[in-house]
């Protein structure tokens, strides 16, 4: 960085480099916070519980990792406008069944039927980004409405049957694992935490959706088509909540309509959590991919660490609310502190 | 003209994460007097002022409040102890009517004790009337003026019973005959025994009202409440940028009788322009006068394609056009516009200096893969932004940490760096110190001098006066008429308002 210290005149003494060194900055980052309550929840439940750190206890935990996650980012692409998609739970189950009858009904090959289940879920995210666009109403009342249509929609045309005989190679890949411990879809989620970082930082698309996010005027009068990116990052929300609807199905072999609950709205908690923990600002204009993957982890090793000390499912659905109650205040706090600094 | 001591700020010392915001700064406030708080941006006013109104907390020294040390935990502790405060932003609830803005604390004893409209509105129009305000206290804040609303807001701080008024750049959104009204009022409210701090760059209105100064440079006293009597503006400005002011007269520059870059024929939006004609030739500066209101900002903003045009032809190097969108007038007709609303319109303040330089040029340097490398961006602003010499500590500095003056730069070096051939520059120096103002008015020269059609709004008109080679006169959202500048600052303002003043008669 000292190269760049050539912009500032004369007077730079009195505004010194007020960026903390990388070492500064890991300490004090959201990720590190994580990790140290990863590494405390871990130590905790493995000396209370033997059977926590068991290869089928791990796998599994990875496996539920990897799905929170990839519903996390989901929701972590559309946090980022400032706004939200309550519809991602929806959109997760519709194109999972959506997959089931391509595979089942229409005979489709798994190749095909993959990337035709995430266009589909990037469609879906299409219909909610156009009409927030061109409505100018608030995410969450038309992500709400388009929620109850979109599974309403999917009740209606599956007659709320599964789609239960599909192709081995499905749950195979659910099953699959990479070396001992590691689930083929905590690794897929992993690749997509890459494949979102460098979207944010290395391109320019990634980029006007952050600027867009942050003050969607200054962006527009600076040549940003806030509209497009707006639609953009609904669409990549879908297909993210597609994907993580097929990584459910390959989990289980099946396409179930109540996969995520009534309207789908049992991954809301997940989808909120996991962003929100690992650093994503809700007023939009700030990511943190890799906060997410751990946000999700440290959810999910606490949960299954509880379920295995047999708490009872409907404490641990209080504790989770606590803990997004208290990483919004968390969020409430990082924003405080950037207006103190002048940065919003 | 010294009453008693109300305020006293004794060697007050602030730091923020990685800056030294304020250092030993000293000033007192005497009732009955009114005085100027002075520095450029970024010298610590700003710091200064939320010091005494308890939204920041000293790291050392004292404030004293008719000799006691107070120590307030929030704005609301200090309003109890008589400390007014007028802020730079705008803090009314604009559906809300004057009279409830007026009394907003204390619109009922508790949450649910039912308001009484009549006794509000006429404790309202008491302080209204002091004001001189001649308006209905039950019309919404959202119809009045904007100077309308800048007295409101004063209005709100008198009625907490304020004996301490701090006033932030109270008169930047002002016309001159609004600034002349609220003058008298200060002086009226000084003369009741208020003691008035009055914070503003505008040195001529400083030398008008005020008796005593302070003047803080980098964040360090330059003067502590010295007499105004017996300074001269050159010495205050001195005190502030620590050298002599270098008074840039420029010559007039000859015509140049290219073809336009931007030309507007009988041009109508759904803005509410009509009958708009107006050229921007490369190399030329237009300036854009006009009171606030006239339409200008929203012309520029309809020549980017924000708002729909309904009539006539917009051309850009001859070719008749319709753009669409801010994005489309960048990218297909080289538009830039810098906003006069740095903070909503112009950056993006949670984002670094290079995020906010960079974002004109992202769509060029990515590949086809859209893949876009720092280094790439560094490349394309740092060399406009060092020509600017913006200061800061690295280019992944968030912008919001940097001063005012710095913003303004790098909203102007994004258009640059993006080789904008048309840059509409709304009121430049809003909020802007002596010596950036010079620079950017330099700048706005050689951008021209190297070909650059340049269209100017500002309501300074020694600024119009010393900048723009002719000045097109807006009102009511049409064009009334056009001044060629030949730099006689009496001439063309008189010029400017009879222009104003027809239009207004017709």
């Amino acid at each position: 960085m000292t190269d760049l210290k050539l912009i500032g005149g004369e007077d730079t003494a009195f505004l010194p480099d007020a960026r903390p060194s990388l070492a500064q900055r890991l300490l004090f980052s959201n990720e590190f916070g994580l990790l140290l309550l990863i590494g405390l929840a871990i130590a905790i439940f493995s000396v209370s519980l033997p059977s926590f750190t068991s290869t089928f206890s791990l796998f599994t935990m990875g496996r539920q990792i990897g799905i929170d996650t990839m519903i996390g980012l989901a929701m972590m692409t559309v946090i980022v406008t400032g706004g939200l998609d309550l519809s991602v739970g929806a959109i997760g189950v519709c194109s999972a069944m959506f997959f089931g009858w391509m595979l089942q009904s229409a005979g489709l090959p798994v190749a095909l039927a993959i990337p035709l289940a995430i266009a589909f879920g990037a469609g879906l995210g299409f219909i909610n980004g156009v009409t927030i666009v061109r409505t100018g109403v608030h995410s969450f009342i038309i992500t709400l409405a388009s929620m109850s249509i979109f599974f309403g929609v999917m009740i209606f045309l599956s007659k709320a049957e599964a789609f239960n005989s599909l192709p081995p190679a499905v749950l195979g890949f659910g099953k699959l694992r990479i070396g001992t411990l590691v689930s083929s879809l905590l690794a897929l989620s992993l690749a997509t935490s890459v494949a979102l970082s460098i979207l944010y930082r290395f391109t320019s698309g990634g980029r006007r959706m952050l600027a867009a996010g942050a003050n969607p005027r200054a962006a527009e009068i600076s040549g940003v088509r806030t509209g497009r990116v707006f639609i953009a990052c609904h669409m990549l929300a879908g297909g993210l909540a597609a994907l993580a609807g097929l990584m459910v199905t390959a989990r289980t072999g099946a396409a179930v309509p109540a996969m995520a609950g009534h309207l789908g709205q049992d991954w809301l908690l997940p989808a909120f959590l996991a962003p929100v923990l690992g650093g994503t600002l809700l007023s939009g204009g700030r990511v943190a991919v890799f906060g997410t993957l751990l946000g999700a982890a440290l959810v999910n090793i606490i949960t299954s660490g509880l379920l295995q000390m047999r708490v009872g499912e409907f404490w641990i659905q209080a504790f989770l609310g606590m803990l997004l109650l208290a990483a919004v205040l968390a969020d409430r706090a990082r924003h405080t502190l950037l207006r103190r600094k002048g940065m919003i | 003209m010294s009453g008693a001591l109300l305020l006293q700020v004794s060697h007050v010392s602030k730091s923020f994460p990685g800056v030294r915001a304020l250092t030993d700064v000293s000033m007192t406030l005497h009732a009955g007097s009114i005085h100027a708080l002075l520095g450029e941006n970024g010298a610590g006013k700003s710091t200064l002022i939320k010091i005494i109104t308890g939204l920041h907390h000293p790291d050392s020294g004292d404030v004293m409040v008719n000799g006691e040390v107070r120590r307030f935990a929030n704005p609301r502790q200090a309003a109890a102890a008589g400390i007014g405060v007028v802020h730079q932003e705008r803090n009314l609830v604009t559906r809300f009517s004057v009279g409830e803005n007026i009394m907003l604390e204390r619109l009922g004893r508790h949450a649910l004790s039912s308001i009484d409209y009549g006794a509000i509105h006429t404790e309202a129009s008491k302080w209204l009337r002091l004001l001189d305000l001649d308006v209905d206290p039950r019309l919404p804040v959202s119809r009045l003026s904007v100077a309308q609303m800048q007295l409101v807001e004063i209005g709100k701080a008198l009625s907490l019973q304020s004996r301490v008024l701090l006033l932030d750049e109270p008169t930047a959104s002002l016309t001159q005959n609004e600034t002349r009204v609220l003058f008298a009022v200060l002086r009226k409210l000084a003369q009741d025994g208020v003691a008035i701090c009055f914070v503003s760059h505008k040195l001529e209105e400083v030398f008008e009202i005020c008796d005593t100064v302070t003047v803080l440079r980098d964040g360090r006293n330059a003067c502590d409440s010295q007499p105004l009597k017996g300074l001269v503006r050159g010495d205050v400005v001195k005190m502030m940028i620590g050298r002599e002011e270098q008074i840039a007269r420029r010559a007039p520059r000859p015509r140049t009788d290219v073809a336009p870059y931007l030309e507007l024929t009988d041009f109508a939006s759904s803005a509410g322009h009509t009958d708009i004609n107006l050229t921007v030739r490369p190399g030329e500066i237009v300036g854009l006068y006009g009171l606030v209101g006239a339409g200008r900002s929203e012309l520029a903003k309809a020549i980017l394609g924000m708002s729909r045009k309904t009539g006539g032809e917009l051309r850009i190097a001859g070719r008749a056009v319709n753009i669409s969108s801010p994005a489309d007038a960048l990218h297909q007709h080289g538009i830039g516009y810098v906003s006069e609303d740095r903070k909503q319109e112009g950056l993006i303040l949670l984002h670094s200096v290079l995020g906010n330089a960079g974002i004109t040029v992202w769509r060029k340097l990515a590949n086809t893969l859209g893949l876009l490398r720092d280094r790439s961006v560094i490349d394309h602003t740092g060399p406009v932004l060092k020509k600017l010499e913006v200061k800061t500590p690295s280019m992944h500095q968030v912008i919001g940490n940097l001063s005012g003056g710095n913003q303004q730069k790098v909203s102007v070096a994004k258009w640059i760096a993006a080789g904008v051939k048309l840059l509409i520059i709304d009121e430049p120096s809003v909020g802007i110190d002596i010596k950036t103002k010079a620079y950017l008015h330099d700048l706005i020269h050689e951008l021209a001098e190297q070909g650059t059609a340049i269209l100017l709004i500002t309501s300074d008109m020694p600024e119009m006066v010393d900048v723009a080679d002719r000045i097109v006169v807006m009102s009511g959202f049409r064009i009334r008429g056009e001044v060629e500048n030949d730099r006689n600052y009496d001439r063309i303002s008189r010029a400017i308002m009879s222009h104003i003043h027809d239009s207004a008669a017709a």
